[in-house]
């Protein structure tokens, strides 16, 4: 009775856990109301479950740990021991006052319950010519977890969405779980090798629960987050928790989150561990790594098994087993004829590779929850959080990509910029440099515009083509009256700015790729704050590739940087033209012909692409041709944008604004409104 | 195609080189299985258990100990031309066993110590894996070894598969049957993570540390655990004492033993006589002894 109607991985034919964690939030959003169970009554919460016929699988000490394990009574709690953990390393400790749960994760999880190992499958026989299978059933056990930490309910979540989320099923998991009560409490003692944080799994648990204990001196702040807890809290001896320990609890729960930090930057790592392949770090790891399988053991979400069997001696009959297997066994990768993986190294790349990113491309997740359990319980000490940031070095610390905050955005705040220095670039090309600028305007990101405003003339949205030291270059053609009266300002004349506006280029995605910048005319002007920003750290990048086509050699920007960019020696710089004059030896021809005068593999590459709409289609199609995925191609688009802030309407595209949304976009975002007609 | 049933009995052998006859003893440890086995193998040599005796041909042979006399190492050969299949047993006979820790001493000065005549001992300077002397088709490890895989092989030789013997390390074990680790949690130094499974995890159910009968695993790093023991704490000699077990002459704790200055009481340095002579000498006296952490440098 208790399970029915619980949110839980029950909910629905779907069978995901996404379906529960919707329900849980909105359980989240309702329990303003907490109860308060003092520490002398916790025992009875162990007693009602039992009265409800289920075993209470709770923290105890086994063999020189705490762990998950049957308890008769709240006598079996480790009341009074914490746990000392670091990397290869676990002791009990005394903590010297009484809590019940002042210690973080042991070597088992509810994996054990949930997805147990071994788990009986079949009974082949062979009758003559005939042969037969049979199911063994396996009754799911009622169980109450009690003491579930929240990087723990994420592995279940995770698990709901491994083993039920897509097409195929575990039925016996889906028993299991169904069956299953979960008691959470939350981490008021930070372990040292948690990181919870990093993941976003933890240390407050969120939901996946029924109810959520948290452990104050006293006794327990109490939140439900089911009916199933509802019923439960209901034959409990609770009153309402009163403010104070409600915000002691939350206090709590935050000063945990405050000491893990954040060990495991987690911004780009998909793609920065999958562009780490050839890392030479993998041999490095392999020497200490023994391939011993305690990794994914202990790991509450790793969930690779194989079926064993065992054979009568007559072959006539043989029972099947599922047992927990590891990527990091013998047998695992192999076939007749070899292993693909027979190399440590190899294995211990399948593993990190696979928690940390092709599990976000298969389950939408990472498959790593931050409970540390791979870091303690490796025999060697193998700490995959410094592993991750030797093989993937996050990027230097600097704030996130986060959009600058214009210093002035709303149509009609403008702020005021003096012309500093006019440059002609070609017949009909002006780049103005403006000074006496707000530094907040200063720390706008290559990629980034401005509206540019003189009184009487309609506001035109123009790229900022250089971050000076306290100016910022704005690249104009004339094309109207506008820009004409725009290029036309001398030193000394003010202008009208807002801004900087828009999404810049991704460069921290670019990080250990290859980076290849192609763009026609005009459209070197955005790029140019690109390429100043990718030459001064220029070790971050690995090859730098930059395709330029003009009308004309006349036409060509920055033609004295141009070249200054080619006689540098660690960056390719490829020029072409439509038309060549007498002054020009180079190729002609538009910009995609340039790629093939030099080799290189698109898998490695990232794409920044500016131009006429025309040419950046033209280009994408060959970037596709080298195998370039659609999510590592930036375009940045050109519309009638107005007031430069999503609220005109004007530039929308699809669901898209562009000045909002963009300029810049993964051709992912874009999707097929990408080089459609009349969009 | 024919049942089981129908197939003539299979013709099972058993002998012995340097061993103690634990491991096939273990064939008779399948007491409930026996009379099943009956019915597809005809035990035609196993001077322990019967005194028919047969010089062959085997369909399967199983070879316990390790070739350790001049005698054994004709023996074997013949006794490979008999068998149809050569299956070793135990750790004498896959990795030398413990009398092959011989190996790194001085033979005669052994037999000259230990034997009022030592010119009555006729044996070997070494004591040393059958695989050495002739191919073998099956290894079964442990000291002793495994009634379940000695079973599972039996068995899949009746069927006609491949015996299903996992390659894996002992924590695998361990991890299954929710055993705390005993390195982790105690310090206690396991051979366990290097380790070949099939002992169930025996001495860490018991609180122990593994000593590595089963012998290493595929891959086996026993350089790394080696030097895990090293950052624990432990002197070269005793990170050589923990390898330098039942299957120490296997290649990959060989070469930590040797990287370590050699078995304890050795008493003539075959390998690496420079590097660590004198700590040899008083280094079995560490048994029980606690390590710190492993794992904290790098």
């Amino acid at each position: 009775m208790v399970t029915e109607g619980r949110p839980s991985v029950a909910a629905g034919s779907s069978g995901s856990g996404v379906a529960a964690g919707a329900d849980h939030r909105s359980a989240h959003a309702a329990r303003r109301s907490d109860w308060f169970l003092s520490r002398a009554n916790l025992g009875v919460l162990i007693d009602v479950l039992h009265e409800d016929g289920r075993t209470v699988i709770g923290p105890t000490v086994v063999d020189n740990a705490i762990v998950y394990d049957e308890l008769q009574s709240v006598a079996d709690l480790p009341v009074g021991l914490g746990d000392e953990q670091a990397p290869g390393h676990y002791r009990i400790v005394e903590r010297g006052d009484q809590r019940a749960f002042g210690f973080t994760v042991g070597p088992i999880s509810p994996k054990r319950w949930l997805f147990p190992s071994p788990l009986s499958v079949n009974v082949g026989s062979r009758d003559g010519r005939s042969v037969a299978f049979d199911r063994v059933p396996n009754d799911p056990p009622k169980l109450a977890f009690l003491g579930v930490r929240a990087c723990e309910l994420a592995a279940m979540g995770i698990h709901d969405r491994v083993l039920l989320g897509g097409p195929y099923t575990d039925e016996d998991y889906r028993a299991r779980r169904e069956n299953a009560l979960v008691i959470a409490v939350n981490c008021t003692a930070a372990g040292a090798t948690c990181f919870c944080t990093s993941m976003g799994t933890g240390p407050e648990a969120r939901d996946g629960f029924d109810l959520a204990l948290t452990e104050l001196d006293d006794g327990f702040v109490v939140q439900v987050g089911s009916p199933a807890g509802a019923d439960l809290v209901a034959r409990l001896p609770v009153r309402a928790a009163d403010t104070e320990q409600a915000s002691s609890a939350a206090e709590a729960v935050a000063r945990v989150a405050q000491e893990i930090g954040d060990p495991v930057p987690i911004a780009g790592l998909h793609d920065r561990l999958l562009a780490q392949f050839d890392s030479p770090e993998w041999a490095r790891i392999a020497e200490r790594c023994l391939s011993c399988a305690n990794c994914t053991m202990v790991c509450p979400t790793c969930f690779c098994n194989t079926i064993i069997q065992q054979s009568a001696l007559d072959g006539q009959t043989s029972t099947s087993e599922r047992i927990w297997d590891s990527c990091f066994t013998a047998g695992f990768a192999r076939v007749a004829g070899g292993n693909f993986r027979s190399r440590p190294r190899d294995r211990y790349r399948q593993w990190l590779t696979h928690k940390f990113a092709t599990w976000v491309d298969q389950f939408d997740s990472f498959g790593c929850v931050g409970c540390g359990r791979c870091i303690t319980w490796c025999p060697v000490g193998i700490d995959v959080r410094a592993e991750l940031q030797a093989i993937a070095p996050p990027l230097a610390p600097r704030p996130e990509p986060t959009k600058p905050r214009p210093v002035a955005a709303a149509p009609g705040s403008y702020v005021t910029g003096r012309v500093m220095a006019v440059h002609q670039e070609t017949v009909d090309v002006t780049t103005l440099t403006v000074g006496a600028l707000d530094d907040p305007f200063l720390a706008g990101e290559p990629g980034q515009f401005a509206m540019v405003d003189l009184p009487s003339f309609p506001q035109l949205p123009i790229s900022i083509s250089r971050y000076g030291r306290d100016t910022v270059d704005f690249t104009i053609r004339a094309a109207g009256p506008a820009t004409a009266a725009l290029t036309g300002l001398g030193p000394g004349d003010e202008l009208g700015l807002r801004g900087p506006l828009g999404a810049p280029w991704p460069i921290e995605r670019a990080m250990v790729h290859d980076v290849v910048i192609v763009t026609g005319g005009i459209g070197l002007a955005p790029l140019r704050p690109l390429i100043d920003a990718l030459l001064a750290q220029r070790d971050r990048f690995d090859a730098i590739r930059l395709y330029y086509g003009a009308r004309t050699p006349g036409d060509q920007l920055y033609r004295e940087e141009l070249r200054g960019w080619a006689a540098r020696g660690d960056m390719e710089v490829e020029l072409t033209v439509d038309r060549a004059d007498d002054t020009w030896t180079g190729p002609v021809g538009v910009v995609t012909h340039l790629f093939d005068r030099t080799t290189w593999e698109g898998s490695r590459s990232l794409a920044f692409v500016c131009g006429p709409e025309r040419m950046m289609e033209a280009t994408v199609d060959e970037l596709y041709a080298r195998g370039l995925a659609p999510d590592r191609i930036f375009v940045t688009l050109e519309r009638h944008m107005q007031c430069g802030i999503g609220l005109c309407g004007h530039c929308q595209m699809g669901r898209l604004f562009v000045c909002r949304d963009g300029p810049v976009f993964a051709l992912s975002d874009l999707g097929d409104i990408f080089g459609r007609e009349g969009i | 195609m024919p049942t089981a049933a129908a197939r003539p009995r299979l013709r099972v052998g058993v002998a012995k080189m340097a061993s103690c006859d634990g491991c096939q003893l273990t064939l008779l440890d399948l007491e409930d299985e026996l009379l099943g086995l009956a019915e597809r193998f005809e035990i035609v040599e196993f001077p322990e258990a019967s005194s028919a005796r047969s010089a062959g041909p085997f369909d399967v042979l199983l070879v316990e100990g390790s070739v350790s006399t001049a005698d054994q190492a004709v023996e074997i050969v013949e006794l490979r031309k008999q068998a149809k299949r050569m299956v070793t047993i135990g750790a004498c006979a896959n990795h030398g066993g413990i009398q092959a820790l011989r190996n790194w001493s001085d033979h005669d000065a052994f037999r000259a110590a230990v034997y009022a005549h030592p010119e009555y001992i006729e044996s070997l300077a070494t004591a040393t894996p059958v695989s050495d002397y002739v191919t073998v088709d099956a290894e079964l490890n442990g000291c002793p070894i495994s009634p379940i895989q000695l079973r599972e092989l039996l068995a899949s030789v009746a069927i006609g598969r491949r015996p299903q013997i996992r390659e894996e390390s002992v924590c695998l074990a361990c991890k299954r049957r929710s055993v705390v680790c005993v390195m982790v949690s105690q310090g206690i130094p396991c051979l366990g993570p290097v380790t070949q499974s099939g002992c169930g995890a025996l001495c860490p159910r018991f609180g122990r540390g593994c000593y590595g009968c089963y012998g290493p695993k595929e891959q086996a790093n026993a350089a790394g655990l080696g030097r895990a023991f090293e950052y624990g704490g432990r002197e070269g000699a005793e990170v050589s004492r923990l390898f330098a077990g039942f299957t120490g002459w296997a290649p990959p704790f060989r070469e930590v033993i040797d990287a370590h200055g050699g078995p304890p009481g050795r008493t003539n340095g075959r390998a690496n006589d420079q590097t660590n002579g004198q700590a040899s000498d008083h280094a079995s006296d560490g048994g029980g002894a606690r390590m710190e952490d492993p794992g904290h440098a790098r």
